[in-house]
């Protein structure tokens, strides 16, 4: 990766793949598409995802050695924007950040190299299921840091046997496999479990934006031992990078669903009349779309600088504290832009029929995923405190 | 003097220079000052600074400046807040020089500008007037032409240390038929002027920061206009230069979520999960504005120019530092209406000059409301 990232021609490369991704979203992804995708499950188009690897932006983050173009975070950002914008429904960051950067880092480990491969072609959609309550509020310890996990693996001959449930596992359906987390007597474990395992049940809860997410129970499910991606402080490192690095690019989609809202409501105020003015002339609702543009961008600066430490290769505490400022700051943004882009919008705002909905439901989709804004906030003061000292301590 | 080229120095260098010679120089009682100081309780430093030739560190060189270019001029500057170095009375250095060096005749440059340099000459603005603030176009202190004079009549106010200036320079009405922003002209004035009233004015705190300049028909020469008769508002919104960025840095909130979490300490707070919570909540907001500093003054450094965006950082920081200060008050609870020093077990807590201070911060350098109405229809291309 490192060698596009000094690449003195990257800026001008990053210049056309945003071009060339707006254009192809644009094209390809109107808000009819997306519309019509909601609520059937996979509840997102797989001839699109073939699309995608056909523009090559599954492989984007994907090493050469695995088949794909080791690009950065920037690149991989600039086609989440561009999608997100659409208020396209395919799973870029859970299957292509979230688990493509999971088993990227357990690189030494077969398995995972040929998801890996498979994953950069776009034949396979692999997700990360780690979480296991309704709130998420049992995946973090005390310190901030990814729990250990209640479900367990042990190893019975040549095969490992899971016992345990998950849930928010993203995309819900039609994911090709799971990489699950589970607790062993040598530490976590991160283990490949094929959808059509034998004894692996699936339940498909339908999300606010028409999308879904699933929630597994395995009770002693065997797989080969050739499953296994990686364990130990192996696997929980490679998690927490990987958790890291998907809630930056979350907060990517966030921004992007955020401009969107403002957008359109920026929009509205320039064009509907009331009392014989634009109502965008009132100094109430003017003040109201600064709040939302001041939103914006302090997420926005915030995505920007996060993409470049990552691609620096920022690491340990120093990322998971970046990563929940990231989360916590788009998450609260994009909810509260879109509540103010709501009720600047009046009634016809709460109408399905208006496409800000699309971008409404995706932000309430996309704040909850991984960690709202109220979790990451709490993360940042604990992951402060184990920091050995206060939240933004100045020097 | 210093003849040095800053500017091919290298940043970090520079900063080393710089923090160097503040940590060396500048009086360990006057650090983070709680109020405006006087000149003075300032003058010692500000004498030294001339004299080591880095009062006008923005100036050109031939001037008698530093040259700085924007970067190393950031870096000097962050380094001054860093150290909590006092604002010294600069509106000679960040006003007046750039106005006659841009506008100002020969005469006036060779006048005026060793004289500010040299801290002879202690400048105020003599911009706002009780009927004219965020409509700063609408003033109404005249200046009527007399023989080689002008006689100017009218009242100014929020004078900053006005008490403390030798000159004054002013925006004055010279034609009153024209549109509001085309009958307005610069003038320079000395302040011992017959006719110049100086009356401080008291704030909240107790401070006199500011105050009220009567004018009763002073006599100004018409050699002390500077630019074109009624080009006055063109002029003065010229000034308006990168260093508005300023007003929107997160040292002052910085420096707030400090004192919040020295008292939250001194008063166990930490414990309590509602507050560690609120806490968060603003250490992320100054983080955040951190971020959003740095991206302005990325775009200054690389030489470009600030468009009406920057008014979004003002409104943040200033906001931000005021949410600070609410939570300062109220974590004190039953000392929340103790100004000074509040003797708390185990230390000192002092709550109120936090409070005091941000109230100014929303108001001065253009209203947040006024940044808001630019931002709506600068940016948003919302008409009015």
């Amino acid at each position: 990766m490192s060698a596009v990232i000094a690449d003195p021609d990257r800026p001008q490369q990053l210049e056309m793949l945003r071009s060339s991704a707006l254009t192809f979203a644009t094209r390809e992804s109107p808000a009819t598409r997306a519309r019509a995708l909601r609520s059937k499950a996979p509840g997102f188009d797989l001839r699109f995802w073939s699309a995608l690897a056909t523009q090559g932006w599954t492989g984007l983050l994907v090493p050469e050695s695995a088949g794909g173009y080791g690009q950065g975070f920037a690149e991989m950002a600039e086609v989440a924007t561009a999608l997100a914008a659409q208020a396209a429904p395919e799973p870029v960051t859970p299957v292509l950040v979230f688990a493509g950067r999971l088993l990227q880092a357990c690189a030494g480990n077969t398995t995972a190299q040929a998801l890996l491969a498979e994953l950069a072609e776009g034949r396979a959609l692999p997700a990360v299921a780690w979480q296991e309550d309704a709130s998420g509020a049992a995946s973090f310890d005390l310190r901030g840091r990814l729990a250990e996990p209640a479900a367990v693996c042990v190893r019975e001959g040549d095969q490992l046997v899971l016992r345990g449930g998950k849930r928010h596992v993203r995309p819900g359906a039609a994911a090709t496999g799971y990489i699950v987390t589970a607790s062993s007597s040598e530490g976590m474990a991160l283990v490949w479990l094929p959808a059509q395992c034998v004894g692996l049940v699936r339940n498909v809860d339908r999300l606010a934006d028409g999308t879904f997410a699933a929630r597994l129970q395995f009770d002693n499910v065997a797989v080969p031992a050739a499953h296994l991606l990686a364990i130990g402080p192996a696997a929980s490192d490679a998690l927490a990078a990987a958790y890291d690095e998907t809630l930056v690019l979350t907060g990517v989609e966030l921004v992007s669903v955020a401009r969107r809202m403002l957008s359109m409501t920026l929009d509205y105020l320039r064009t509907r009349k009331q009392f014989g003015k634009l109502i965008g002339s009132f100094q109430a609702l003017q003040h109201r779309a600064v709040d939302m543009l001041i939103q914006q961008e302090l997420s926005g600066a915030l995505v920007a600088h996060a993409l470049a430490e990552l691609d620096r290769g920022c690491t340990g505490s120093e990322r998971a504290l970046l990563a929940a400022r990231v989360k916590s700051r788009c998450s609260e943004a994009a909810l509260t832009i879109a509540r103010e882009s709501i009720q600047l919008h009046g009634a016809i705002g709460v109408t399905d029929d208006c496409d800000l909905g699309l971008y409404v439901q995706r932000a309430l989709v996309l704040s909850a995923w991984l960690g709202n804004a109220g979790v990451q906030r709490r993360r940042y003061a604990a992951l402060s405190r184990n920091a050995a000292r206060q939240p933004g301590a100045a020097e | 003097m210093n003849t040095t080229d800053w500017n091919s120095l290298d940043t970090e260098d520079f900063r080393a220079t710089v923090r160097r010679f503040f940590e060396h120089n500048y009086p360990e009682a006057l650090r983070y000052p709680k109020r405006r100081l006087r000149w003075a309780e300032i003058r010692d430093w500000t004498l030294k600074l001339s004299a080591q030739g880095w009062l006008a560190p923005s100036w050109p060189v031939r001037y008698g400046g530093m040259g700085l270019a924007p970067e190393k001029l950031i870096t000097f500057i962050e380094e001054q807040e860093r150290h909590g170095v006092a604002r010294a009375p600069d509106m000679g250095i960040s006003m007046v020089g750039p106005l006659l060096i841009q506008h100002g005749s020969d005469e006036q440059r060779a006048h005026y500008l060793p004289r500010i340099l040299s801290c002879e000459d202690i400048w105020c603005q003599g911009y706002s007037e009780p009927n004219s603030g965020s409509d700063l176009a609408s003033l109404r202190t005249e200046a009527v032409e007399d023989g080689d004079d002008f006689i100017v009549n009218g009242q100014k106010t929020w004078t900053t240390l006005a008490q403390d200036a030798t000159h004054i320079f002013l925006l004055v009405r010279t034609d009153k038929a024209a549109k509001k922003q085309e009958g307005i002209s610069f003038l320079l004035a000395d302040m011992k002027t017959p006719g110049i009233t100086v009356r401080p004015i008291r704030n909240i705190a107790g401070n006199e920061d500011f105050c009220e300049v009567f004018f009763d028909n002073v006599r100004v020469p018409r050699s002390q206009r500077v630019g074109e008769l009624n080009k006055g508002w063109t002029i003065a919104k010229a000034l308006l230069s990168f260093e508005r960025i300023f007003l929107g840095s997160p040292k002052q909130s910085q420096y707030a979520l400090a004192r919040v979490r020295e008292a939250a300490e001194l008063l166990g707070l930490f414990d309590d999960a509602v507050f560690t919570d609120r806490y968060t909540q603003l250490a992320l907001d100054v983080a955040d504005l951190g971020t959003l500093y740095t991206r302005f003054v990325d775009q200054v450094k690389r030489g470009e120019t600030l468009g009406p965006d920057v008014s979004m950082l003002k409104v943040f920081a200033t906001e931000t530092y005021s949410r600070l200060a609410n939570l300062l008050v109220e974590i004190a609870g039953a000392s929340g209406g103790m100004p000074g020093d509040i003797e708390v077990e185990g230390g000192s807590i002092d709550v109120l000059t936090t409070f005091y201070n941000a109230r100014p911060a929303t108001i001065y350098g253009g209203s947040n409301e006024i940044q808001r109405n630019i931002l709506a229809t600068s940016v948003l291309q919302l008409t009015a």
